[in-house]
C-alpha cells in the first residue's frame, strides 16, 4: 500500500536577506492512508512549514516528499495545482486567511470546489455541518473568529479531499465547538477514508486523533499512539530527548549508552564515575 | 458568468482604491480624448466654412465628354464619398441661331426647372420644347431654329433646322447657385452679350428626335460637395477624390474634368496641419502621465488582492482561472473607464465647441479619440498584467509570510530615461519650430514629459538618502514624529511611487500653465498689435479731409477715435492723426513722444479753383535750336496721378492754360512748376547758356475774373527744387540737358515715419502707393500698433500733401478706444457713412484660439487641470495606501504607548516632505521644459512677423497654480491622515500577519 505521505530526510531552508533559517532538518515520516495525525510542537518548530510542504505549496530544499506515491519535487506547478484542487484540503493557521472576506459562506465554499460550476447541495450540507447553514450569514469578513474557523474547515472539505491538512483549526473555538469541528474532521475521514493531519496545541484534539507527532527544532521528536509517547530514532540514530527529561539529562550532558535486550538505556556519565554511582546519585 | 458578482463585490470591498483607479483612468482618458474630438469638430468647422466661402466651381467637379459615358463615370466617382451630392447630369450643344447667329447653348441639366424662376409658360417636357430667358427675347410659342440641330432627314433628302418651340420664359437664376457650377451661363441676362445667348433649356428627348449638324452634344455631370455634411475626417478622402478625378481625365482623353477644388484644398491643408503638433504634444504628455499613474494605482489594486489570488492558488485553481480572477477587477475598472472617459471627453468637447466654434458642427467620438483613450489605458493593462504575474508566479506562501528580499531598484531604467531625456532635449534645442512633417522629432515632443519623469526619478533617489542622513540627528534630537516620518521616507520604495507621480504631475502642470500663460499672452500681444486698437471700424470717404472731419464729428473729444488710412505697401503704411493715434492705439509708449516726432514745419498748400491758370514771368530769350516748354503740375480731385498743364515757352510774360474741369468746383492744388528743353537739330552742343525763368505771380480765372493766388513765390521757405524763391519771385534755373522744377514745400523732403523695422532709407508707398517720398525712419522697436508686417506710421496730413490721390486699396479705418465703439460707430453712421462690422481685438484673440495651435492651448490648459487633479488624487492615494500598509505598525506603536499626536505629525510630516519634494522636482522640470520647448512649439497658423513673441511665463500665475495644488494636496493629505488615524485601533493587531 502506498503511503499517503512519505517524507525522506526532508530539509527546508528559508533564505532571507541576511540569513538562512533551517525550518526543517531531516524529517522522516510516513503517514498511511486513512490515518488521523496530530502535529504537535512548540511555536517555530516547523509545523506549518511541514504542512505547507505536504500541501505542495513549497518544495523541500532537500530530501524527498511523496504524496500518494508521487514525488512532489518532480511534479510541475500545474500538476501540483491539479493535485491541490482534487486531493488536498487546507485550513491555514490564520482563520481569516482561508476566506474571501467579502464573499458569503456559500461563495467561499464554492470557491474551493474544483468544478467551475458549484455543487450547491454539498455546499449547503457542509455549511450545515459546521453550524453555518441557511442564508442569514454575513460576509466571511464580518464573522467572528470562531465562525471563520468553522467556515474554513467547511471550505477545506469542499472538494472532498483525500488529504486534509489543518493548521490549528480550533485555536479560536471554545471547547464545545472545537470538539464539534474535530468530530466533523474525524467523521469525514472515516466516511471518505481520507488522511488527516492537524497541527494543534490542544490536548483534547490530539487525544481525539489516532497518532501524534511532535516536531521539535525542525525534527520529528516523539510519536504517540493511543496516549503513549515514543521517541523516534532518526537518521543516523539521532534521538530527541523530550523536554520533560531535560532536567535529568540537561543539554550538553555526557551520557553512557547501555545496551539491553530490546534497546538501550541512557545514563549520565560523570567524569571518573562508573555507571552504578551515577544511578545512585540520580536517585 | 460565474464570478461577476464576486468581482463587483470585491470592487465594492476596495471601493476607495477602485474609485481612485477609476478616476485615475477616467481623467486622462477624458482629457486625452477631448483633443481629437474637439480637433475634429474644429476641423469640420474650418472645412465647412472654407467650402461655404468658396465659389461653386471650387466645391466640386464637372465632368464633360462628347459621349454618354460621363454620367456613369460621375456616378461611380460620387459613390466614393458620402459627403458628395449625387451627380447632376446634363447635356448641351452650342450652335448659332439661324437668323441672328447669336450662339445659344441648347442644354438640359437634371433638375433645371427647380433652379430657374419661370416668368411665363412652363418647363419643357417633350422633344422639341424649349424654355428661354427673358433677355433672349423670344416670345412664347415662337419656334427657334439653331443650325446645329436638324430634323431627321426626310425621304426627300432635305435637312432643315429642327424647330424648337418656346414653351416657357425664365428669369436668369443666381449664378452662385452650386447647381450651375459657377459657369458664366447667363451672360445675356447680365448684359454682356458678345454674341452669346442664355441657355435654351430643353429635355433629352429633343436630342433623340433630332440629328446634329456640324455640332456635337457634350454630356456632362456635376458632382458637388455637400458642405453641410462633410467633416474634417473626410479631408484625405476629398484629396484622393480630387486626384482620382484628374486621373480619370488623364485616362480618358475625351473626358475633361473642371474643378477649382485645389485652391480650398491647399488652404485647408495648411489650416489643419497646424493643429497636429501641439495636439500631439498634449496627448503624448497626457498618455505618458496616465500610464505612470495607472501603472502605480493598478499595481496597488492588484497587490491589494494578493491574499485572494494566493487563496485561489491554494485551492488549486487552474492558471487561467487564477489570471481571470486576479485581473477581473482592474480590467472591469479599465473597461468602464474607457466609455466613461470618452463620454466625459465628449461632454467637455461639446462644451468647448459650443463656446468656441461659430458654426454648429457635429461633435462625435472619433477613432483617434478612442485610440488616445485606449493608449492611456494600455498603461493600466500592462501594469495589471505585470502585477498579477508577480502575484500569480511567486510562491504562494510568500503572501502569508514575506521573506525580506533585496528590493533595490536598478539604475538601468533610470539611466535609459535620463539618456532619452537628454537626447530629446538636445534635439529640441538644436531644431527650430517643430513642424508637422518632421516626424523624427518625436523625441523632442516628449521632452516635457520626459523631463518631468527624469526630475522625479532623480528626486526619488535623492530624497531617501537625504532622509537617511538626517535620520541620525533626529533620532537624538527630534521628536518621535520626525523620526518616524524620516524613517519611512528613508525606506525608499514607498516614497518613490508617490514622488514619481507627484513630480511628473507637478512638472506637467507647471509646463502646461507656463505654456498657457505664454501662449495666451502672445495671442493678446499679437492681437493688440495686429488689430492696432481695441476696435477697428472700416468706412470710406471721398478725401482725407472728409475722413478727418468725419472722425472729428464722431468723436469731438479727440481721444476716443483716430482716423487711420492703411496702405498695403510694402512697406505697409498707416497714415493717421498722431494726437488721436497716441490716445487710441494699443501703445505702451508715452503718447507725447510719438506726436512730436511725426509732425514737420511745412508751407501752406497752393490751392487753385477756376477754369484757367496763369503764370506771370519775366520773358527770356530762348537760344537757337532750343525748344523750351513750361508746365504746371496739379493735383486734381478724382485723378489718380499728377495732372500737368502745358504753359508753352517762357518767351512771353503771361503763360496760361485751361484748368481741368474738376478744378471749377473743387479745389485743385498746385504741386509744381517745371520746364524742360528739347534740342532741335543743328544745336551747338558746346554752347551752354543758362536760362533763369522768374515767375512773379500765379493767378486763376473764375467767373471771368483773374485773381492772384498767394503762392509765396517770394518766400524761400515755401518752395524747393532746382531754383530759388526770393524777392524777385520764383526763379527756375534751366541749364542745358536738364529739366527744372520747383515744388511748393508743403511737405518735408523725408516723411517722418515710426517704423517697426529698419529697412534702410526706403520710400513710403504714400496714400496713392506711388512711392513719391522717402521716409525719415524713427525706429520705435519691433512692435507698432496696426503693423503686422514691416512698415511705418506717418502723419495723415503730411501723407495727404505728398499724394496725388488715395489708392483704391487704401482702407479707411477708424480706431476706437475701449468702451467707445458704439458711440463712435453711431457717430459715423449718423453722417451717412458706410460702416462695416468692427474688427475687435478680442475677436482676433478668439480666432487665434480657435485655430489649430490655439486649440492645443485649450487642451494644454485642460491637461494642466487634469494633471493637478491627478497629483492631488495620487497624494491622497499614497497616503492612504502607505497608512494602510502601516496600519499594523501604527496600531503597534499606539499599543506601545506612542501618542496619537506624534503619529499624526509623523504621517503629516512624511506627506509634507514628499509633496514638497515632488513639487520642487516638478516645478523645476516644468520650468526647464517651458524654457526649452515653448519657443519651438507653433502657436500661430502663420507665425507673425511682428510683434516678436515672448516666452516668459507669468510667475504669479505659476506660483498660484503650484501653490494652490500644493495647498489642496496638503489639505487632502491632512484629512486623509485624520480619517486613517481614527481607524487605527490596537485591536487590529489581532489579525496581524504571523
Ligand atoms: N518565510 C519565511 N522566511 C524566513 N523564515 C521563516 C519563514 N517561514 C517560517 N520561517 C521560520 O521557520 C521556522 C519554522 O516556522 P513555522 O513552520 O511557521 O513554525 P510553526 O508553525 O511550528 O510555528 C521559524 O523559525 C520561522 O521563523
Ligand atoms: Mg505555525
Amino acid at each position: 500500500m502506498t503511503a499517503a505521505v512519505r517524507c525522506d530526510g526532508i530539509v527546508q531552508i528559508y533564505r532571507t536577506r541576511e540569513l538562512e533559517v533551517v525550518a526543517l532538518r531531516d524529517v522522516d515520516l510516513v503517514i498511511d492512508p486513512g490515518e488521523t495525525v496530530a502535529l504537535l510542537g512548540p511555536s517555530g518548530a516547523g509545523k506549518s512549514t511541514l504542512l505547507w510542504l505536504m500541501a505542495g505549496l513549497l518544495r523541500p530544499s532537500a530530501g524527498r516528499l511523496r504524496l500518494n506515491g508521487s514525488d512532489v519535487s518532480r511534479l510541475s506547478p500545474r500538476a501540483l495545482d491539479r493535485m491541490r484542487a482534487a486531493d488536498i484540503g487546507v485550513v491555514l493557521q490564520n482563520p481569516s486567511r482561508n476566506l474571501i472576506p467579502y464573499a458569503t459562506p456559500a461563495q467561499n465554499v464554492a470557491f474551493a470546489q474544483r468544478a467551475a460550476r458549484p455543487d450547491r447541495r454539498r455546499v449547503a450540507e457542509l455549511l450545515d455541518r459546521v453550524g453555518l447553514g441557511g442564508n442569514r450569514h454575513p460576509h466571511a469578513g464580518r464573522m467572528s473568529g470562531g465562525e471563520q474557523q468553522r467556515l474554513a474547515v467547511a471550505v477545506a472539505l469542499a472538494n472532498a479531499p483525500r488529504l486534509l491538512l489543518a493548521d490549528e483549526p480550533t485555536s479560536q473555538l471554545d471547547a464545545a465547538s472545537g470538539e464539534a469541528v474535530i468530530d466533523l474532521i474525524k467523521e469525514t475521514a472515516v466516511e471518505t477514508s481520507s488522511t488527516v493531519v492537524v497541527v494543534t496545541h490542544d490536548p483534547v484534539v490530539s487525544e481525539a486523533l489516532g497518532r501524534t507527532i511532535t516536531i521539535r527544532d525542525g525534527r520529528v521528536g516523539t510519536e504517540g499512539r493511543h496516549g503513549e509517547d515514543f521517541v523516534v530514532i532518526g537518521r543516523e540514530g539521532a534521538v530527541q530527548l523530550p523536554p520533560e527529561f531535560h532536567e535529568l539529562l540537561p543539554p550538553g550532558t555526557m551520557a553512557r549508552i547501555e545496551p539491553l535486550a530490546d534497546g538501550v538505556v541512557l545514563r549520565r556519565a560523570e567524569p571518573g564515575d562508573d555507571g552504578d554511582e551515577t544511578r545512585r546519585a540520580g536517585r | 458568468m460565474r464570478g461577476w458578482g464576486l468581482t463587483l463585490r470585491g470592487l465594492w470591498e476596495r471601493r476607495t482604491l477602485s474609485l481612485i483607479v477609476l478616476v485615475v483612468a477616467l481623467v486622462p482618458v477624458a482629457t486625452a480624448s477631448v483633443g481629437p474630438i474637439f480637433a475634429e469638430s474644429a476641423g469640420t468647422e474650418i472645412v465647412r466654412t472654407t467650402l461655404a466661402e468658396s465659389t461653386p466651381d471650387e466645391r466640386g467637379w464637372r465632368f464633360t465628354a462628347p459621349h454618354s459615358g460621363v454620367p456613369a463615370q460621375a456616378a461611380r466617382f460620387a459613390a466614393g464619398g458620402s459627403f458628395l451630392h449625387p451627380p447632376i447630369k446634363g447635356m448641351e450643344l452650342l450652335s448659332p441661331e439661324a437668323t441672328s447667329l447669336t450662339k445659344y447653348p441648347l442644354m438640359w441639366q437634371d433638375g433645371q426647372c427647380e433652379h430657374v424662376t419661370l416668368l411665363v409658360g412652363r418647363c419643357p417636357a417633350a422633344a422639341g420644347e424649349i424654355m428661354v430667358s427673358r433677355a433672349a427675347g423670344f416670345p412664347l410659342g415662337h419656334r427657334v431654329r439653331v443650325t446645329g440641330v436638324i430634323e431627321r432627314p426626310k425621304p426627300d433628302g432635305k435637312s432643315r433646322p429642327a424647330p424648337l418651340q418656346v414653351v416657357g420664359v425664365y428669369h436668369a437664376p443666381n449664378p452662385g447657385d452650386p447647381f450651375w457650377f459657377g459657369r458664366n451661363l447667363f451672360a445675356q441676362s447680365a448684359g454682356f452679350t458678345e454674341g452669346n445667348g442664355d441657355p435654351l433649356f430643353t429635355v433629352p428627348a429633343t436630342r433623340e428626335s433630332t440629328v446634329v449638324n456640324g455640332a456635337t452634344w457634350t454630356d456632362a455631370a456635376t458632382v458637388v460637395i455637400d458642405a453641410t455634411r462633410i467633416t474634417a475626417a473626410d479631408l484625405p478622402r476629398l484629396a484622393e477624390l480630387d486626384a482620382s478625378a484628374q486621373q480619370l481625365a488623364n485616362a480618358d482623353t475625351e473626358t475633361i474634368v473642371f474643378s477649382g477644388l485645389a485652391g480650398p484644398l491647399g488652404e485647408l491643408r495648411s489650416q489643419t496641419a497646424s493643429l497636429g503638433v501641439p495636439a500631439l504634444l498634449v496627448i503624448a504628455q497626457l498618455v505618458g502621465l496616465g500610464w505612470l499613474l495607472l501603472f502605480l494605482t493598478v499595481s496597488d489594486l492588484v497587490t491589494a488582492r494578493g491574499p485572494e489570488i494566493a487563496l485561489a492558488r491554494l485551492r488549486g485553481h487552474g492558471r487561467l482561472r487564477v489570471w481571470r480572477f486576479g485581473l477581473a477587477e482592474p480590467l472591469v475598472l479599465l473597461a468602464v473607464a474607457l466609455p466613461a472617459g470618452l463620454a466625459l471627453g465628449l461632454a467637455l468637447a461639446s462644451a468647448m465647441a459650443g463656446a468656441l466654434l461659430t458654426v454648429a458642427v457635429p461633435v462625435t467620438v472619433t477613432g483617434q479619440s478612442v485610440l488616445a483613450g485606449a493608449a492611456v489605458l494600455l498603461g493600466g493593462v500592462v501594469a495589471a498584467g505585470l502585477a498579477a504575474r508577480n502575484v500569480a508566479v511567486r510562491p504562494v506562501t510568500e503572501e502569508w509570510r514575506r521573506t525580506p528580499r533585496r528590493t533595490a531598484r536598478g539604475w538601468i531604467i533610470d539611466a535609459v530615461i535620463l539618456a532619452v531625456t537628454g537626447l530629446g532635449l538636445a534635439e529640441l534645442l538644436t531644431t527650430g519650430i517643430i513642424t508637422e512633417n518632421s516626424g523624427q522629432q518625436a523625441g523632442a515632443l516628449a521632452v516635457p514629459g520626459l523631463l518631468a519623469v527624469a526630475a522625479a526619478l532623480l528626486s526619488c533617489r535623492f530624497l531617501p538618502s537625504l532622509a537617511r542622513r538626517l535620520f541620525g540627528p533626529t533620532r537624538r534630537a527630534g521628536g518621535i514624529g520626525v523620526f518616524l516620518a524620516l524613517r519611512q521616507i528613508a525606506r525608499g520604495p514607498a516614497t518613490a511611487g508617490s514622488l514619481i507621480v507627484l513630480g511628473t504631475a507637478f512638472g506637467l502642470a507647471t509646463f502646461a500653465t507656463a505654456a498657457w500663460s505664454v501662449t495666451s499672452a502672445n495671442f493678446e500681444r499679437v492681437a493688440r498689435i495686429h488689430n492696432g486698437a481695441d476696435a477697428v471700424l472700416i468706412t470710406r470717404t471721398e478725401s482725407v479731409a472728409d475722413f478727418r472731419k468725419a472722425v472729428e464729428r464722431a468723436d469731438p473729444s479727440g481721444v476716443r477715435a483716430a482716423p487711420v488710412l492703411v496702405l498695403p505697401g510694402p512697406p505697409k503704411m498707416l497714415a493717421t492723426d498722431p494726437a488721436r493715434f497716441a490716445h487710441v492705439a494699443n501703445w505702451d509708449r508715452p503718447a507725447a513722444s510719438l506726436t512730436g516726432r511725426l509732425g514737420a514745419d511745412v508751407a501752406p498748400r497752393v490751392t487753385l479753383t477756376g477754369d484757367r491758370f496763369r503764370l506771370r514771368i519775366h520773358p527770356v530769350e530762348i537760344p537757337k535750336y532750343w525748344e523750351v516748354r513750361m508746365f504746371a503740375d496739379l493735383r486734381v480731385p478724382g485723378e489718380a496721378t499728377v495732372k500737368s498743364i502745358p504753359l508753352g515757352a517762357p518767351d512771353r510774360a503771361m503763360l496760361e492754360w485751361g484748368l481741368p474741369p474738376a478744378c471749377r468746383t473743387a479745389p485743385c492744388e498746385l504741386r509744381g512748376l517745371r520746364g524742360d528743353v528739347s534740342y532741335l537739330s543743328g544745336a551747338d552742343m558746346d554752347e551752354h547758356p543758362l536760362l533763369a525763368i522768374e515767375a512773379t505771380e500765379v493767378a486763376t480765372r473764375s467767373g471771368g475774373r483773374w485773381r492772384a493766388i498767394d503762392a509765396g513765390l517770394t518766400d524761400p521757405d515755401r518752395w524747393r527744387g532746382t531754383g530759388s524763391a526770393g524777392a524777385d519771385g520764383l526763379t527756375l534755373d534751366m541749364a542745358a540737358f536738364t529739366a527744372t522744377k520747383m515744388i511748393p514745400a508743403t511737405y518735408p523732403e523725408e516723411l517722418p515715419a515710426l517704423v517697426n523695422s529698419l529697412t534702410g532709407n526706403d520710400f513710403t508707398p504714400g496714400l496713392d502707393q506711388a512711392y513719391l517720398v522717402r521716409q525719415a525712419p524713427v525706429p520705435v522697436g519691433p512692435a507698432v500698433p496696426g503693423l503686422d508686417v514691416p512698415g511705418g506710421v506717418v502723419d495723415l496730413e503730411l501723407a495727404d500733401r505728398v499724394a496725388f490721390a488715395i489708392h483704391p486699396k487704401a482702407e479707411f479705418q477708424v480706431w476706437v478706444a475701449p468702451g467707445h465703439l458704439a458711440a463712435v460707430r453711431d457717430g459715423l453712421l449718423a453722417q451717412g457713412l458706410p460702416v462695416y462690422e468692427p474688427r475687435l481685438m478680442s475677436g482676433l484673440v478668439a480666432r487665434y484660439s480657435s485655430q489649430g495651435p490655439g486649440l492645443a492651448l485649450m487642451l494644454l490648459l485642460m491637461a494642466a487641470i487634469a494633471a493637478a487633479v491627478l497629483a492631488l488624487g495620487r497624494a491622497v492615494l499614497a497616503l492612504y495606501s502607505a497608512a494602510r500598509q502601516r496600519g499594523y505598525e501604527l496600531a503597534a506603536l499606539e499599543a506601545a504607548g506612542a501618542r496619537t499626536p506624534a503619529l499624526r505629525s509623523a504621517l503629516l510630516l512624511e506627506q509634507l516632505i514628499i509633496l514638497c519634494a515632488g513639487m520642487l522636482a516638478g516645478v523645476t522640470s516644468g520650468v526647464v521644459a517651458a524654457w526649452a520647448a515653448l519657443p519651438r512649439i507653433p502657436e500661430f497658423v502663420v507665425p507673425p512677423i511682428t510683434p516678436p513673441l515672448l516666452y516668459e511665463p507669468s510667475l504669479p500665475l505659476l506660483a498660484a497654480v503650484t501653490g494652490g495644488a500644493l495647498l489642496a494636496a496638503l489639505v487632502a493629505a491632512a484629512v486623509t491622515a485624520e480619517i486613517l488615524l481614527r481607524g487605527v485601533r490596537p485591536d487590529r493587531l489581532r489579525g496581524a500577519p504571523g
